[in-house]
């Protein structure tokens, strides 16, 4: 059975168009399934473990990343397929995930590739792409035998899943994360950046100062102390042939 | 050196690693590293690197310095601007014109130790004895 959360922001008229195509393509498809519409004054999260809790077999969350990661917290530990249907151009999950904006996403959902994908997991929040804090003289224990220090300023990331760069290319099935390191040292011929990258389980960052750490680019948390470790294959996802692993 | 197929690990210029340092792939060194290091795949340690561990790994190639004991299990290279102090072992050694080794070295595929031949005496007259 598919259940449908439909984000807050579709009730403008300007989508009112997109939101009755993709339900014409979905009813074609023989994917059309029950639709809940996220609500201002209602809470999301617990909306949608309503549904799961009442048998919700696959979820798919109709909005942008906001909409996405909801649905990730609230799978939680369950085996719910997640499926998403993005309906802005700028979704960053929509491109690693290798699904397409508006009307083509259906196309995805029906071909149904489901991928378990590790989650990572930070002071108890879930996070599928990627950690983003800047620190200054962090430490980070790794798997409970030996740490690393970080003398003066970095840019730390820990990543799921990612992009393709200079730090590699992530796999999140893997079961592990990968911590990146950024540190930039000025010397008579400019600045230099100089980077460092580890695979781990789990690890712990701790700063003398609270930081704050951004949850796949949106959510802010702000601690001295981070305990980050990886959950394999917690996620059960419906991903696009073009995704980024 | 021979590809891994696990990931890499990079210890960058500037950051200090300490403690039993496992790896599970490739590492490259740049930076400072204490206690031990196990690597299942190829270790490279930079120029700048300084190293003061117990060090296990398939291949090494090594231009910085280190102060340990070091077990390669297939090929070590020694660069130039390589300093080592501790006992080596490796299977092929390759030493750079300028690099400092103190230590001992031991190379080649080691074989299991056989019995001596005194012992082996002692035994077969022991057995008769018996009989």
């Amino acid at each position: 059975m598919y259940s449908y959360f439909y984000d807050t922001f579709l009730q403008d008229r300007k989508y009112e168009r997109d939101v009755a195509l993709l339900e014409t393509r979905l009813t074609d498809l023989g994917i059309m399934g029950k639709i809940t519409r996220l609500a201002l004054f209602r809470d999301g999260l617990e909306v949608i473990r309503d549904e799961i809790d009442e048998g919700a077999q696959t979820l798919v969350a109709v909005g942008d990343d906001n909409t996405f990661r909801k649905a990730i917290e609230a799978v939680g530990d369950t085996r719910t397929v997640l499926g998403y249907l993005p309906m802005n151009n700028k979704s960053v999950f929509a491109d690693l995930l290798g699904i397409p904006t508006g009307v083509a996403a259906c196309d995805i959902l029906s071909a149904r590739l489901v991928q378990e994908i590790d989650v990572g997991e930070v002071n108890g929040r879930r996070f599928l792409h990627a950690l983003e804090c800047e620190a200054s003289d962090a430490v980070v224990s790794c798997e409970d035998s030996f740490t690393l220090t970080i003398p003066g300023k970095a840019s730390i990331a820990i990543r799921n899943l990612a992009f393709p760069d200079d730090a590699g290319v992530t796999d999140p099935t893997d079961g592990r994360l990968s911590l990146i390191i950024r540190q930039s040292h000025f010397s008579l011929f400019g600045k230099k950046s100089e980077l460092s990258k580890l695979p781990f389980k789990r690890a712990h960052v701790f700063t003398d100062r609270h930081i704050n750490m951004f949850l796949d680019g949106g959510e802010k948390l702000q601690a001295k102390e981070f305990d980050i470790r990886a959950i394999p294959g917690r996620l059960r996802l419906i991903t696009g042939k073009g995704r980024k692993f | 050196m021979a590809k891994n197929g696990g990931s890499e690990t990079i210890v960058a210029k500037g950051v200090r690693v300490e403690g039993d340092f496992v790896v599970e792939g490739n590492i490259i060194i740049e930076g400072e590293v204490r206690g031990t290091i196990n690597a299942t795949g190829d270790l490279q340690i930079g120029p700048e690197a300084k190293v003061d561990a117990d060090i296990k790994a398939e291949n090494a190639v090594i231009a910085g310095e280190v102060h340990g004991n070091m077990r390669i299990n297939a090929k070590l290279d020694m660069l130039p601007s390589s300093k080592f102090s501790g006992d080596l072992a490796a299977e092929i050694l390759s030493i750079g014109a300028g690099s400092q080794i103190n230590g001992t070295v031991r190379m080649g595929v080691e074989e299991p130790a056989k019995p001596a031949r005194g012992k082996r005496v002692a035994a077969v007259a022991a057995e008769e004895e018996t009989e």
